[in-house]
């Protein structure tokens, strides 16, 4: 292999530059009584993240400030790795799936499928709800462990779609668990999946806690 | 086989239950029978070498329902129809799961969606619809609603 | 030892769909099996009833979703037989040409995710970059990857692309080649073998009286194919041979659908040659008129015809990838279908199950499960 193409600068000297407002960590230590260096974990590449991550530690334990610095480590680490539940409901499931193929690689984003709801902090609702299985979404979606998220994909999850009139389907997931983003189409395409997941990253990160 | 010799090879284990025999495209014959000769029907059919039966379906014609076997033969590579005509309010007839295991599973979709009761069935239980489910919906009198008078009716399962 | 009752399903990596199988195990040992389905029924049957002809073919590639032009086929045939109308000789050879690719395209789809249920990862990879593939070619003429609506009663919707043919053969070139780097991947594998030979046997006899039909009854030495057998469209026309074996296991049902993509690549090739020598209409001429409306006018005005079309009764057994289909459409006269009584072959072939489980272990549940093509769409419908 040639020389590395990348050309981005060493990282970990941007703790001292300032980062846009939203981000921002500071704030006074009741115990310290001094400012605590804040720690900018805008970072996307776990190689810039290890040595944030690492300082944003070190000043947890020395400066005991447990509420104002380890949230924002969780934020980004929790919306970068959103675990879907592994499970295939109707015709979505397999656009669901390709989403994972070769093609698109959904993982990149640090999305990996999971089999068991505990496990899991994001619930993709893949097809058509009937009411014979609505309360084993439900059950499901109690199982997964706080915070969590929903996403309903295809115009079935979102409103019942092509069978919306049929006497066995649930029109609309939101009538049994709140969604945090909708994606339309019948099916979505995987492009769309990838999108609707970088949508609920974006509101994650906009989450305050 | 054609309906002739089909009608002469049934005709003597069934009398007078067998209604007639008649060309319908598709298939080899479509067989009408009344129900009280269907296990004798059913022997006779498998007899004849149709050993695959591929569905059952129930068509309710609102005045009466109309019951319907699909039977397949690997040596004359033909389908053959049985049907019988059932009166709506008493809508029963003897199971075909003695004869041909694979009868099991659709009867018990056509009983819970078209409301047709098969005696004698091993396992007479819901399938695709939840446990306890009242309505039938395939019957002609089963209208299409719109989701909302829909959830009240259903939200009980 | 006691007896319990487990669930898997109806969220189980092993179901590849929604459904639930029950199963009472001694220790490891299956002794008893009771699946459940039902998790996915949309009353397609019923709404079928409340829409038009060309309208129920929307709802027809979502019954199965792996194999929604081959269900469009089968859905079509039957209509075009209950409603009295040919289509032209164009359009029988392009839906054979649908029907093979989506063969192609539920094959591999089956492909990669069984490897996954027998533990080799990378062919999962390789299955689904391929079937992309044949998802381009769909997309190059119908639009859509999945849910295609194509066909319409009295022929297809639209005619290839230009250059379409000689893209398709390059694909189809390409797929020859992998489909040796699949047997490879697997049948090369120690790990396949251990987990899938002599497993979920189903004799010849059983498969038979218990209604199963596709690759599983082909796999145990009944060379039965409807395309053969009771040739429709123009499956007459064209060479191919059944695909078969004889060891009645979860290795056989996989030869059969390895030899089965390759005799359908050996069809398409002939299809294309024919298509690129017959340009002609791909629509019959002489429509209803209120068939040709996609959607009902305001007025409604054209529908007045409808009262003087003839009733009939339409029915139709395809090939699909999972086995025979079948379709049982009442025309009563009028715009919309009396009643649609679709049969699945998922359907029986899970409801045999106890047939193919019994006596294995638990661990033998994901292969067997796998190898039987379970698509919980078309079952429950
Ligand atoms: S939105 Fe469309 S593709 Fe998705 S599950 Fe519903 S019918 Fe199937």
């Amino acid at each position: 292999m040639s020389a590395s193409p990348s050309v981005r600068p060493a990282p970990v000297a941007r703790s001292m530059t300032l980062p846009p407002e939203s981000l921002r960590l500071e704030g006074e230590l009741p115990m310290a009584g001094a400012a605590v260096p804040f720690v900018e974990i805008e970072a996307l590449r776990a190689r810039e993240f290890i040595p944030a991550a690492k300082e944003a530690l070190g000043s947890l334990i020395s400066n005991r400030s447990r509420e104002t610095l380890i949230g924002p480590v969780f934020n980004w680490a929790g919306r970068n790795s959103l675990f879907p539940l592994h499970w295939g409901l109707a015709c979505c499931a397999i656009e669901f799936a390709a989403a994972f193929g070769a093609r698109w690689d959904a993982e990149r984003f640090g999305v990996v499928a999971r089999s068991s709801p505990r496990q899991c902090d994001l619930m993709i609702v893949n097809g058509t709800v009937t009411w014979k299985v609505a309360h084993k979404l439900i059950t499901l979606y109690e199982q997964m462990p706080e915070p969590k998220w929903v996403i309903a994909m295809g115009n079935c999850a979102t409103g019942g779609g092509p069978f919306r009139t049929a006497y066995s389907v649930v029109p609309g997931v939101d009538k049994l668990v709140p969604v945090d983003v909708y994606i339309a189409g019948c099916p979505p395409r995987p492009e769309a999946l990838l999108d609707g997941i970088l949508t609920l990253e974006k509101l994650i990160r906009e989450r305050k806690e | 086989m054609g309906p002739e010799e089909l009608r002469a090879a049934l005709a003597p284990a069934l009398g007078p239950s067998l209604v007639g025999v008649e060309p319908f495209e598709g298939f080899a014959a479509r067989v009408r029978f009344r129900r009280e000769g269907a296990t004798e029907l059913f022997r006779a059919v498998h007899g004849l070498g149709n050993t695959h039966l591929s569905m059952v379906a129930g068509i309710d014609w609102v005045d009466h329902r109309e019951v319907l076997y699909i039977v397949w033969s690997d040596a004359a590579k033909q389908y053959t129809l049985l049907s019988a005509d059932l009166p709506a309010d008493d809508p029963h007839i003897e199971t075909a799961s003695g004869v041909w295991p694979s009868a099991n599973w659709h009867e018990r979709e056509t009983w819970e969606l078209v409301d047709i009761t098969f005696d004698h069935h091993p396992d007479l239980r819901h399938l695709l619809t939840p446990d306890g489910y009242e309505f039938r919906p395939l019957l002609r009198s089963f209208k299409i609603h719109e989701p909302e008078e829909l959830e009240v009716k259903v939200r009980h399962v | 030892m006691s007896e319990m009752w487990i669930n898997m399903g109806p969220q189980h990596p092993m179901t590849h769909g929604l459904w639930n199988l029950r199963v009472k195990i001694d220790g490891e040992v299956i002794v008893d099996v009771d699946p459940e389905l039902g998790y996915l029924h949309r009353g397609i049957e019923k709404i079928s009833e409340d829409r038009h002809y060309n309208e129920v073919v929307t709802l027809m590639d979502r019954t199965c979703y792996v194999a929604g032009l081959a269900w469009e086929h089968l859905y079509i045939i039957a209509s075009e037989k209950a409603l009295h109308i040919e289509p032209p000789e164009r359009a029988e050879y392009l839906r054979v040409m649908c029907e093979e690719f989506q063969r192609l395209g539920s094959h591999i789809m089956w492909f990669s995710a069984f490897v996954v249920d027998i533990g080799l990862l990378t062919p999962l990879l390789y299955g689904m970059r391929d079937r992309d593939l044949v998802l381009d070619l769909f997309q190059s003429y119908t639009g859509a990857r999945m849910t295609y609506e194509y066909m319409r009663v009295g022929g297809v919707r639209n005619d290839l692309p230009p250059g379409f043919t000689d893209r398709a053969r390059t694909v189809l070139d390409w797929l020859m080649a992998r489909f040796d780097e699949y047997d490879k991947l697997t049948l090369g594998s120690d790990i396949f073998h251990k987990r899938c030979d002599n497993l979920g046997i189903l004799k010849a006899n059983d498969c038979i009286a218990h209604g199963v039909t596709g690759p599983m009854l082909r796999s145990a030495g009944v060379k039965r194919d409807l395309r053969k057998d009771r040739p429709y469209a123009a499956y007459d026309r064209v060479e191919f041979d059944v695909a078969g074996a004889d060891s009645a296991d979860v290795t056989g049902r996989y030869l059969v659908r390895m030899e089965e993509m390759r005799q359908s690549v050996r069809i398409l090739r002939q299809v294309l040659d024919w298509l690129d020598r017959n340009p002609g209409p791909v629509m019959a001429r002489e429509l209803p008129r209120w068939l040709g409306a996609p959607y009902a006018p305001v007025g409604r005005e054209g529908y007045l015809l409808k009262r003087n079309y003839p009733k009939g009764v339409g029915f139709s057994s395809i090939e699909e990838p999972h086995g025979e289909a079948q379709a049982y459409i009442v025309n009563e006269g009028g715009e919309h279908p009396y009643r649609v009584k679709l049969k699945s072959p998922v359907f029986s072939n899970i409801s045999a199950a106890r047939q193919y489980l019994v006596g294995y272990r638990v661990a033998d549940i994901p292969p067997i499960m796998g190898s039987v093509d379970v698509c919980i769409g078309e079952s429950d419908r």
